[in-house]
């Protein structure tokens, strides 16, 4: 925003807001599979 | 050294109307076109060992990849990153500030001091006497020269970062710029503090192993050294992230207009990593028997959280910023027009989507999952690290630091871009090769491949390993990653340099 720009600006990014939760999902998927490989790998016998 | 601002030191820049400090455009250029340099030597090399690491390949013999290994590494990760972002910091300073560079001459005494340093390191680097890897780990004993080359470029790091600072001051000082310091250049100004904790660790660290190489030092204490060595290595990744996303700002700025969302908040994301992101070096020590679990976890899995919610904030800030910015445009049909409609042929945007996409998707969840403690353990010393660090810094921080060359030779070298054409499509063949690169070294190292091995199956060892059979896959994607990502940086190294020694004279 401009230096000194006093008029607050209505921030419109929908489309911004769907890849932050495809970002998320990927995340999600990631994390779980990580676990999984974890266990495979120390199991609990 | 100048006291005073002399105008005809400065040209006006006819595309942004900036103020260019001539003597400050020199250096720049000098400490840019020396990275592309480093960055060519890293790049052949890099080629080479992901041919050995190939294991159907297996391209060099045990020594010259070790030799080459350590050379690839300290030539990346150090001098190329470095010089370009010494080149990085004098453009923030002065150029982007209407400023002048307060002390040009020792602008050259560091970059002097710097090359100097780093030659000396390759030298014992290339003729075998610093077979040490990036870490040179002790008790691995290099050549006193090798480590006295990494002090004298660190010393001459610091020198720039000082410089860097005066002319902040002085910039404002003198009135050349009035108000908030840029976002770009707050950027930068992180990256510097960051820098100066970076480089300083440096010199605690290599001091003591240069009088120990010497036989000053009788001992050096292997699990001190590793602690200390983190606070430069790691570190000095944490300047490249700082500045990677600075320049993400900027590409943002001048591809499509973009203008942050929210100033205030990218500035505070800026400020979490100054004061949380160097704690996640810890995550180098995972299995160090000194350091108690608790300290390991406290920093890794909870602290270095703040400075991921950093990235956060710029993760969704930038995206959003170009988004606002093209529905401005009038591209705002459905969710993702402002998308499709963006300068997909603008190496510039291009480099920065590649660039974001890369180090988010693929370096910065790879990061913080296998900074936590019970997933490291699964991980540890295997190739998924090195993964996720070509994710990070090949395909975060070079690529935008690709993509900011583009206008660096225009703007600042005054040379057109000699092809167009190339330059289109080079973000794209770099990306992809490094896409394939990233993911055949993470696979890998999640089936159990070791980091730096030359042999993994250990061939007529005591014990030999075997691995799945898809490994044979993931190495070969590794390598094949590996080919296309040198063409694609073949082909930038052809266009800066080509376009400094042949582009058409912007000043005529």
């Amino acid at each position: 925003m401009a230096q000194g720009e006093k008029t607050k600006r209505k921030i419109h990014a929908p489309g911004t807001l769907v890849l932050v939760f495809v970002f998320l999902a990927w995340f999600i998927a990631l994390y779980v599979l990580q676990w999984s490989l974890l266990a495979r790998g120390w199991p609990i016998r | 050294m100048a006291t005073q601002t002399k105008e005809a030191d400065f040209r006006t820049c006819p595309v942004t109307t900036l103020q260019v400090h001539r003597p400050a455009e020199l250096l720049i250029t000098a400490n840019a076109v020396t990275a592309v340099v480093f960055l060519t030597v890293g790049g052949i090399l890099a080629l080479l060992l992901a041919l050995t690491r190939w294991q159907a390949v297996h391209l060099l013999p045990a020594d010259w990849f070790y030799t080459f290994l350590t050379a690839h590494g300290i030539t990346m990760l150090v001098f190329w990153i470095v010089f370009f972002e010494v080149a990085g910091l004098y453009f923030g300073s002065s150029v982007l500030l209407n400023g002048r560079l307060v002390a040009p001459k020792v602008g050259w005494v560091a970059f002097g001091l710097m090359l100097a340093g780093a030659l000396l390191a390759e030298l014992m680097i290339f003729t075998g006497q610093a077979d040490v890897m990036f870490t040179a780990y002790v008790p691995l004993k290099a050549h006193p020269l090798f480590y006295l080359g990494i002090i004298l470029f660190a010393v001459g790091a610091l020198v720039a970062v000082y410089l860097f600072f005066a002319s902040v001051v002085v910039a404002k000082h003198e009135r050349r710029h009035t108000g908030s310091l840029p976002l770009v250049t707050f950027g930068l100004v992180v990256a510097a503090i960051i820098a100066a904790f970076t480089l300083i660790s440096g010199a605690i660290t290599f001091i003591p192993a240069f009088f120990w190489s010497v036989g000053l030092l009788e001992t050096y204490d292997p699990a001190a050294y590793r602690l200390l060595f983190w606070a430069f290595g790691h570190s000095a990744q944490q300047i490249n992230l700082a500045a990677m996303v600075a320049i993400w700002y900027a590409l943002a700025t001048l591809t499509v207009g973009a203008t942050p969302i929210n100033e205030k908040l990218s500035r505070m994301a800026f400020l979490l990593y100054i004061l949380f992101i160097n704690l996640g070096s810890i995550h180098h020590l995972m299995v160090d028997p000194g350091l108690s679990v608790v300290y390991k976890i406290t920093n890794t899995s909870y602290i270095m959280y703040l400075a991921v919610l950093g990235s956060m904030i710029h993760a969704y800030s930038i995206p959003a910023a170009v988004e606002v910015a093209q529905r401005a445009k009038g591209y705002s049909k459905g969710l993702f027009q402002w998308l499709w409609r963006a300068p997909w042929g603008e190496p510039g945007f291009s480099a920065l989507v590649v660039s974001m996409v890369l180090f988010g998707f693929l370096g910065g969840v790879s990061g913080v999952i296998q900074g936590m403690m019970q997933l490291n353990m699964m991980i540890h010393n295997t190739i998924r690290v090195v993964g996720h660090f070509h994710a990070t810094v090949v395909g975060g921080t070079t690529v935008a630091f690709m993509g900011l060359t583009y206008y660096i030779i225009p703007l600042i070298m005054r040379r057109d871009i000699i092809s167009k054409g190339l330059a289109r499509i080079q973000p794209y063949v770099y990306g992809s090769g490094l896409f394939l690169l990233i993911v055949g070294m993470m696979l890998s190292g999640d089936m159990g491949v070791p980091r730096r091995s030359w042999d993994i199956y250990a061939t007529g060892g005591a014990f030999t390993t075997q691995f799945p059979a898809f490994t044979d896959v993931t190495l070969a994607m590794l390598g094949i990653g590996a080919i296309v990502a040198v063409i694609g940086g073949a082909m930038f190294v052809y266009l800066a340099v080509f376009s400094l020694l042949f582009g058409k004279d912007l000043r005529k």
